[in-house]
């Protein structure tokens, strides 16, 4: 297996508008393996969505070294090596359904053929082929989720970042997506997934790797290796392990906010 | 953590509304709303001539002249106006008024046409340079505090010695349309929501895919709201252009002609008027219309 993010040392410091100083990420070093579904999760405040934005190239480190395939994130960005899928859909209500998922393959010049036959495909890997001509209001939010996924999929990156994609759902439509994700990441075995929640049950459901985050200044807790067995589904969830993983995952939340107090 | 642009609330599906009782419902308003705005017209006219165009209450009494015959016509007259001869063994007043309407229509489009493009322009500049934008802006808005009248005599001056009198009132009117194009297109292209960008960037999505896939798109709705100022102003414009411009054609010529004669027939002012703001609003439908046909995202959801 090979690192497909390397992260060394790396902190952010934004200004805040009174002047004041505020490290939202400080030393942190992380690795993320091919294939891993690694899950970033913490209380607001800890970085996780500064940290998944730094190895997107959206913001920049102020210290340390990021690698994404061996490449400086910007050159990542560049070389179009990652899908994102942000907290709200973000689909340009303009476009139909298709034409949101085409988005990246029309500024990547593929052709308008082979456009139409990819965004089709990915629409019914989310189960949405029915819907391709709709425009995003007339979609609920869960399905918008999915559009915004098989968009994100949809010129094959090896990597998948996602903001809390699913933080805005209630809880049923929740757990539906994570099987739909889990699925879909089960499909494509060289893909790895970087997931930012804030949601424990959800983080240990989905992941092989959870980093638990703490606040002020924003740094890794704790990793946790979640082994249950795959293929997951709701019975995973009744499993004593889910339970002694979830509590672990917990206990390392609370002690995680109790050291940055403490300071 | 989560984005502050958050605009698509959870779960809230939108179904498609019955359409066709608001269209009759608006149409009916408005029917509605005119014959209330004739009969106050009139009551008010019959009012005052039955207490002798002076109304006394306690001490004070109030002058209600302005409500006589000869100074506020009846509105039977007014419409009675179209169908008299616009002067002596001349053509009806509603012909008279069509050839001026179309020709002050004509050069309305051209300065809608030259002010919206040079507006859009200027947008798209001041959207991609700050410096620009900072620099140029401030003129931009000034120019609007100069009074169009005092610019209206310079144009046609230029005009005529660059030997392009007929293009003095277009550009006239352009002077008009151009500010709340680069106003609200400015800010259509440049409100967007931040995630909405940064799917561009993460695409490594170069200016001009940025500008065509999101910009333009995100700005239509208010382009069109832009235009649609800009299709009454270009109207309003072209009559002010017309004054200055010695040419003898133009709603604006009629206006200033019957406005001298208005002591011997003030209904023939009304006419012209009517015209004018009924123009007005035939364009603003025109633009409308095109807006129903391109924004057909918005139209599906809002109507």
């Amino acid at each position: 297996m090979t690192s497909i993010i390397s992260i060394k040392n790396l902190s952010k410091t934004f200004r805040g508008a009174d002047g004041v100083e505020v490290h939202a990420l400080e030393n942190v070093s992380l690795d993320i393996q091919e294939g891993e579904f690694v899950s970033l999760i913490g209380p607001s405040g800890c970085g996780k969505s500064t940290l998944l934005r730094m190895i997107a190239d959206l913001i920049q480190p102020t210290n340390g070294q990021l690698t994404v395939n061996g490449k400086t994130a910007q050159q990542a960005r560049k070389d179009r090596e990652y899908g994102f899928v942000f907290q709200n859909a973000t689909l340009y209500e303009w476009r139909t359904v298709i034409k949101n998922v085409e988005l990246p393959l029309e500024i990547m010049k593929h052709g308008k053929e082979e456009r139409r036959a990819r965004a089709r495909e990915m629409l019914k890997l989310v189960e949405l082929g029915d819907f391709e001509e709709k425009y995003p209001w007339q979609l609920s939010g869960g399905m918008q989720q999915r559009v915004s996924i098989a968009r994100a999929l949809a010129f094959q990156p090896r990597l998948l970042l996602m903001d809390e994609p699913f933080g805005a759902l209630d809880e049923m439509t929740r757990e539906r997506m994570n099987n739909e994700l889990l699925r879909i990441w089960t499909a494509m075995p060289e893909m790895t997934v970087v997931f930012v929640t804030h949601s424990i049950s959800e983080a240990v459901y989905l992941s092989s790797r959870v980093v638990v985050m703490s606040p002020r200044p924003g740094r890794i807790a704790e990793m946790i290796d979640i082994d249950l067995p795959r293929p997951r589904g709701s019975a995973t969830r009744d499993l004593d392990q889910f339970f002694h993983l979830t509590s672990r995952v917990r206990h390392a939340l609370r002690q995680g906010v109790g050291l940055g107090i403490d300071e | 953590m989560a984005a502050a642009s958050e605009r698509i609330e959870p779960n809230a599906r939108a179904e498609r509304p019955p359409r066709d009782s608001s269209g009759m419902r608006t149409l009916l308003s408005s029917i509605l709303i005119i014959a209330a705005l004739c009969l106050l017209w009139e009551g008010l006219k019959n009012f005052s001539k039955s207490v002798d165009y002076a109304l006394t209450v306690g001490e004070t009494t109030i002058d209600l002249s302005l409500f006589n015959d000869t100074q506020l016509p009846h509105l039977g007259d007014i419409l009675g106006a179209f169908s008299e001869p616009s002067q002596r063994n001349g053509p009806p007043l509603y012909a008279m008024l069509l050839e001026n309407a179309l020709y002050t229509l004509w050069a309305a489009v051209r300065g809608f046409f030259i002010g919206g493009a040079i507006g859009f322009i200027l947008a798209i500049l001041f959207a991609h340079s700050r410096l620009l934008q900072r620099g140029l802006l401030p003129y931009v808005v000034a120019s609007q505090t100069v009074p169009i009248l005092a610019i209206a005599p310079m144009v046609v001056i230029w005009m005529g010695r660059a030997g392009a009198l007929e293009w003095s009132v277009p550009i006239i009117a352009a002077y008009l349309t151009f500010f709340p194009v680069t106003i609200y297109t400015l800010r259509g292209l440049t409100s967007i929501p931040p995630t909405a960008l940064e799917l561009m960037q993460s695409y490594a999505a170069g200016w001009w895919d940025i500008l065509v896939k999101l910009r333009l798109p995100n700005a239509l709705p208010q382009i069109f709201t832009a235009l649609k100022i800009s299709a009454t102003a270009s109207v309003v414009g072209a009559i002010i252009g017309e004054l200055p411009s010695g040419i003898q054609t133009g709603l604006g010529i009629a206006i200033l002609n019957f406005s001298r004669y208005y002591n011997q027939s003030p209904p023939r002012l009304f006419a012209t008027i009517l015209m004018a703001g009924l123009l007005g609003i035939l364009f603003f439908a025109v633009i409308a219309g095109v807006e129903r046909l391109v924004v057909r995202w918005r139209a599906e959801a809002a109507s």
